[in-house]
């Protein structure tokens, strides 16, 4: 299934979280191509553990890039049921496919409520574009 | 104004006027400068990442100088400190690990710097990590072009991509990214951030001269060959090692030009610490004001700094 940025829901921080109908309690996490191109060069990613418990706005993973390194805030709470490992030797694929190719972790929510404190893509798109 | 406490045990505390104007963000702030003492590696790490923990909108901006109370290695956020058994000597040093990224520091004979830009509640200070790294260095390679060195900002890069990063040198002042400061084909400055949502920690160091735990490296003093001035050029020039000169590490290099005649000693004041110190600060400072519009009350330094 194709993961469409007018779908999602975001950070202010420039995370984006998906939740597809055939799961409804796992949430997919990743960065969104706003944050990728401000960004510019990744050069390393510092995943969650599987297993590990996120909390909606704090932070679960780095991001370095022209050495700044970033942290990356969660958008839910729960638990890490799954990382995209080969992600972080693939850095550059970020850049053109920050969505469908570029998840970053798969959450267990355990308040999927916290969905509907996040930003729509209008809310969010204006916030890119006035940044 | 809060500060966290660290920082009132370790530094001399220098507070910044409130701005009775508008900045260049619209956000008034206020700005501190801070001059430590050598400290141990981990006392400096622990201020600035306290800096960074505690900063909140109401925070200063804060422009940290400070040295290391013995030759200590620092490893960029990501890196492994097994890497450093490649280079020959390094492996022996005390070491601290960044929460900045970039490549490893030998902190001997350099200054190191710190900026905090502590986020506001109207608008985030982040925007593009190049804007503060052009700056800073910018504001150094005018002034040291002001004081007859050939500085300039590299534009060229080694930048490591994450299928290569084995490949980039493991230290810092090795590396090339386009807007590191170089003077001929040597690196003298860079930096590396840290990004939070409290606020941005931007690390940097100015390489002083030479320090023999990595002979590859040179610093501005040994880079002074490149001074306009004969009689200089004529007092620093050892044929034998280029551009290293043995008189100037055993002798300082306004005696050792003294010595050898010179009438006129243009460069004396870039081989003291503390004019060197006060000569980052005015770069810091200068640089910052292109991107937050901060005004300083430490006029004294200015006012005795032999730069101006």
């Amino acid at each position: 299934m194709s993961i469409l940025p007018e779908e999602l829901r975001y950070l202010e921080s420039h995370e984006w979280v998906s939740v597809s109908n055939e799961t409804p309690g796992i949430a997919t996490v990743g960065i969104s191509a706003f944050a990728v191109a401000e960004l510019t060069d990744l050069v390393f990613m510092a995943l969650p553990k599987v297993g590990q418990s996120v909390s909606a706005g704090h932070e679960f993973g780095e991001v370095e890039s022209v050495k700044a390194v970033s942290p990356m805030y969660s958008p839910v709470s729960g638990t890490v049921v799954e990382i995209h490992s080969e992600l972080v030797n693939n850095l550059e694929s970020l850049s053109v496919d920050p969505y469908d190719g570029g998840w970053i972790m798969k959450v267990q929510m355990s308040d999927p409520s916290e969905l509907a404190r996040l930003l729509d893509w209008t809310s969010y798109k204006h916030q890119c574009d006035n940044a | 104004m809060s500060l966290p406490s660290v920082l009132t045990k370790f530094s001399v505390l220098q507070e910044g006027a409130p701005l009775d104007g508008a900045s260049l963000q619209g956000i008034p702030r206020e700005g501190v400068v801070l001059i430590d003492p050598p400290l141990s590696g981990e006392t400096n790490m622990a201020i600035d990442e306290a800096l960074l923990r505690d900063a909140t909108p109401e925070s200063p901006v804060v422009l940290r100088v400070y040295r290391w109370e013995q030759p200590t290695l620092s490893l960029g956020h990501f890196q492994s400190w097994d890497d450093c058994r490649a280079v020959p000597g390094l492996s022996d040093l005390p070491w601290v690990r960044r929460k900045t990224g970039g490549g490893a520091i030998v902190h001997d004979q350099e200054i190191t710097y710190s900026i905090l830009i502590p986020e506001t509640r109207n608008k985030s200070s982040k925007g593009h990590s190049e804007l503060l790294y052009r700056a800073i260095h910018g504001s150094a390679v005018e002034n040291l072009q002001r004081l007859g060195w050939d500085a300039k900002l590299s534009e060229t890069c080694t930048c490591s991509t994450a299928t290569n990063q084995k490949e980039e040198p493991f230290l810092c002042f090795s590396r090339r990214s386009p807007v590191d400061l170089i003077i001929g084909t040597d690196k003298i400055m860079g930096s590396a951030q840290r990004r939070t949502s409290a606020g941005l920690l931007q690390h940097g160091s100015l390489l002083i001269r030479h320090s023999p735990t990595t002979p590859e490296l040179i610093g501005l003093s040994e880079l002074i060959t490149q001074f306009p001035s004969k009689l200089v050029q004529e007092g620093f020039r050892d044929d034998s090692v280029g551009s290293y000169n043995k008189d100037m590490r055993e002798k300082g290099l306004h005696d050792a030009l003294m010595e050898r005649g010179c009438e006129k000693v243009v460069a004396t004041a870039p081989f003291d610490q503390t004019a060197w110190v006060n000569f980052l600060i005015l770069v810091l400072k200068k640089g910052l004001s292109q991107i937050v519009n901060c005004r300083w009350q430490d006029r004294n330094l200015d006012e005795h700094s032999v730069f101006m």
